[in-house]
């Protein structure tokens, strides 16, 4: 499509960029970088995986889960959304929604290459949208594609807002599962994804973002949900989440897991199953 | 047996030395993988099974329900149950019993019996001292009785408690025991190398010619045994020290099996379920016995398994001549030398009460494609490795070919079971 693809040597990308990221912007104009980034010839660290697996609990596999290339690609959000030709900045964004697909299964010894791009910035009514695609590769064929949007609150695109995606209303549920999360979760997180962002383990940073506590990153309530439904979900699946309401560390939260015609929707919810924390639908990949 | 009960199919990670490339893997992982790449073989993703029988011999605490974990990780339908079993070394022979038995009875029709052992994801508890503190500290009903609870702890308490694989009623670790064993039935080290080389060059021929294509799924990176040395001689065994039995012991780290890491899973159905699902029936599973030795009386500790051989024989009317492959496993070389030697001891086998000696078993019959010494031993996986091996082994002789196999194992115990080719 023409896009200019800037080459990284190896991930993460460290330097500039990367502390850009994490300083807010004082930007009132959204404004996003036109061309995607890449790095070839990733090789997936299976330490890392293991510990990975542990965190989210997940069974450590010879393939590897969705979420995993999805935090594989996370340092090109941060290079992208650290580039000088965006205002819109890691920290601040609020990760809204994310919509990933395995075409196949990967294998944990597969080498990948990562593209991620950003596009479709548009005016909401608390700020600014945005997508970052994904995308990986094992020889030229691709394996995953992603779709996370970020919502730069307090930002303006061009255009008019467009109206809100409908959801189903939301009906109380009765969870089938508890999880007590522990303050160091975050940090465990951190250290598995690689996501610096410090409204995830510092109080006083999430003070500033407006949290009471840190809140735990919206990929590892996605990533356990997921997990505890690991032996369901098909070889090649699409995984669709909702971030709605954030989840404060410590804290207990409920799960409920429901099959419908096209899978298993899964809500991960207050512990008393009143209000959603994030819902997910994970369905065969077509 | 109102049922034939049928091997059909097997599956097993690679295994691997502890601490290497399955150091970060625990036994829900690996019995997770043994098990999927079984359902994947034989296409039974998403079906509900009769029942899933699996065990491993260090087992943490919180994997009270190993097995029916790693079904709900696994491609099989969640409706499918699953047992723990645990009998040390035989463990996997022992679960491929359990469910053989219900299938005969016809209580299943199928099943899968696996087994697992992570040697490198071992759990380590506390002392028996703090343990009992900390237990007592967790009744407390008052802040200070919880701190006079904890003021009991002393240093000493504080260092972890490693699993072991000595025997609680000896202290002696098993090869401790096997050196006993060694010098009693005279083994010499020539002998046991000569063993162990060939271990590694039959599994090393048996990989090279496509025979595990089938048996064995691929995990973290590692496509065949990591602790197979194709290169090995018996000369280069000779160069090793003793490991176990004094400066002048003869059981060496070569001719010893490794502490291992990995899993194996065996598929069990009557011979009608078989055929509804179009899987090949290796062998039929004819009969077992499981039997122990006068522990810690003086006997030998890992020989209970001539006695089980004996008498198993007898009951089915059969001889050695009639058996047409032997897989012994090879905890030591030395105790398969002195399984052969007892096997041919008038009195020994008198003192078990056998009719006579058991007799010889030829070499060229014995472990055709190698056994634990050169694939790694994780203990309760071993029984699920050799079962599908020797299934499919006899599949490839033809119909009515028998094979024996004779597991030892911890506490002065073994199962032996009969298979033959359908």
């Amino acid at each position: 499509m023409g896009r200019d693809v800037e080459t990284l040597e190896a991930l993460p990308p460290m330097g500039a960029a990367f502390a850009r990221a994490l300083v807010p912007s004082r930007a009132r104009e959204a404004r996003i970088p036109a061309h995607a980034v890449r790095v070839d010839g990733v090789v997936q660290d299976l330490d890392r995986l293991a510990d990975y697996s542990r965190v989210c609990g997940y069974t450590l596999r010879d393939t590897v889960p969705a979420t995993w290339i999805h935090v594989l690609t996370f340092p090109l959000h941060v290079a992208l959304l650290g580039d000088r030709r965006s205002s819109v900045r890691l920290v601040g964004a609020v990760h809204a929604t994310n919509t990933m697909t395995l075409l196949r299964p990967v294998r944990a010894t597969e080498r990948l290459a990562l593209q991620v791009h950003v596009e479709n910035l548009r005016p909401h009514a608390r700020g600014a949208m945005l997508d970052l695609v994904g995308r990986a590769e094992v020889d030229g064929e691709a394996v995953w594609d992603g779709v996370s949007t970020y919502l730069a609150t307090g930002m303006e695109a061009p255009g008019a807002a467009a109206a809100g995606v409908e959801r189903e209303p939301w009906e109380p549920v009765q969870p089938i599962a508890r999880w007590r999360l522990p303050a160091h979760l975050g940090r465990d997180y951190r250290r598995v994804s690689q996501d610096p962002n410090l409204i995830h383990t510092s109080r006083v940073a999430a003070r500033a973002f407006g949290f009471a506590r840190p809140i735990i990153h919206g990929m590892w309530t996605h990533a356990r949900a997921l997990a505890a439904v690991e032996g369901r979900i098909p070889a090649a699946h699409r995984a669709d989440a909702a971030f709605l309401k954030p989840v404060l560390l410590p804290g207990t939260v409920g799960l409920a897991v429901s099959p419908n015609a096209e899978g298993l929707r899964l809500a991960v919810t207050t512990k008393d199953g009143v209000k959603p924390h994030v819902l997910l639908g994970v369905h065969p990949a077509r | 047996m109102s049922h034939t009960v049928v091997v059909v199919g097997g599956n097993r990670i690679p295994f691997a030395k502890a601490g290497g490339p399955y150091a970060r893997a625990s036994n829900h992982d690996m019995l997770t993988a043994a098990i999927d790449g079984l359902v994947a073989r034989a296409g039974l993703a998403g079906e509900r099974l009769g029942e899933v029988a699996g065990g491993a011999v260090l087992k943490h605490p919180g994997d009270f329900n190993l097995t029916r974990e790693a079904v709900l990780s696994s491609a099989l339908a969640p409706e499918t149950p699953a047992c723990d079993l645990q009998q040390a070394c035989a463990t996997g022979l022992e679960t491929t019993m359990y469910l053989a038995n219900k299938i005969a009875l016809g209580q299943l029709t199928n099943g899968i019996a696996a087994g697992v052992d992570s040697t490198s994801d071992a759990p380590i508890s506390v002392s028996d001292p703090l343990r009992r503190i900390l237990l007592k500290a967790s009744r407390a009903r008052s802040a200070q009785e919880r701190i006079a609870a904890f003021a009991k702890i002393r240093p000493g308490h504080l260092a972890p408690q490693a699993p072991s694989v000595a025997e609680p009623r000896t202290g002696l670790s098993m090869g401790e025991h096997q050196a006993l064993t060694t010098v009693r039935w005279e083994i010499d080290r020539t002998s046991q190398d000569e063993l162990a080389a060939a271990s590694h060059h039959r599994l090393a021929a048996a990989w090279d010619r496509g025979f595990f294509d089938d048996l064995v799924t691929p995990y973290l990176g590692v496509t065949r045994d990591a602790v197979l040395r194709p290169d090995t001689s018996v000369e280069r065994l000779a160069t090793l020290r003793p490991a176990f039995g004094g400066p002048d012991g003869t059981m060496t780290a070569g001719n010893s099996t490794p502490l291992s890491d990995g899993a194996a899973a065996v598929l069990l159905a009557s011979e009608e379920w078989a055929a509804a699902h179009h899987l090949t029936p290796w062998a039929k599973v004819v009969d077992a016995e499981v039997a122990a030795v006068d522990h810690p009386g003086g006997a030998d500790l890992l020989l209970a398994p001539v006695g089980a051989t004996g008498r198993l024989l007898a009951r089915q009317g059969l001889t050695v001549e009639d058996i047409d492959l032997f897989e012994i496993h090879e905890a030591f070389a030395s105790t398969v030398l002195a399984t052969l030697k007892a096997w041919q001891d008038p009195e020994y086998c008198a003192s078990l009460d056998l009719d006579g000696p058991i007799g010889e078993c030829p070499p060229e019959k014995l472990n055709v494609t190698g056994s634990s010494l050169a694939a790694g031993h994780p203990f309760a996986a071993t029984g699920a490795r050799i079962v599908p091996t020797l299934a499919k082994l006899l599949h490839e002789r033809g119909p009515g070919t028998r094979g024996l196999i004779s597991v030892c194992a911890a506490g002065g115990q073994g199962v032996v079971a009969i298979l033959e080719a359908v």
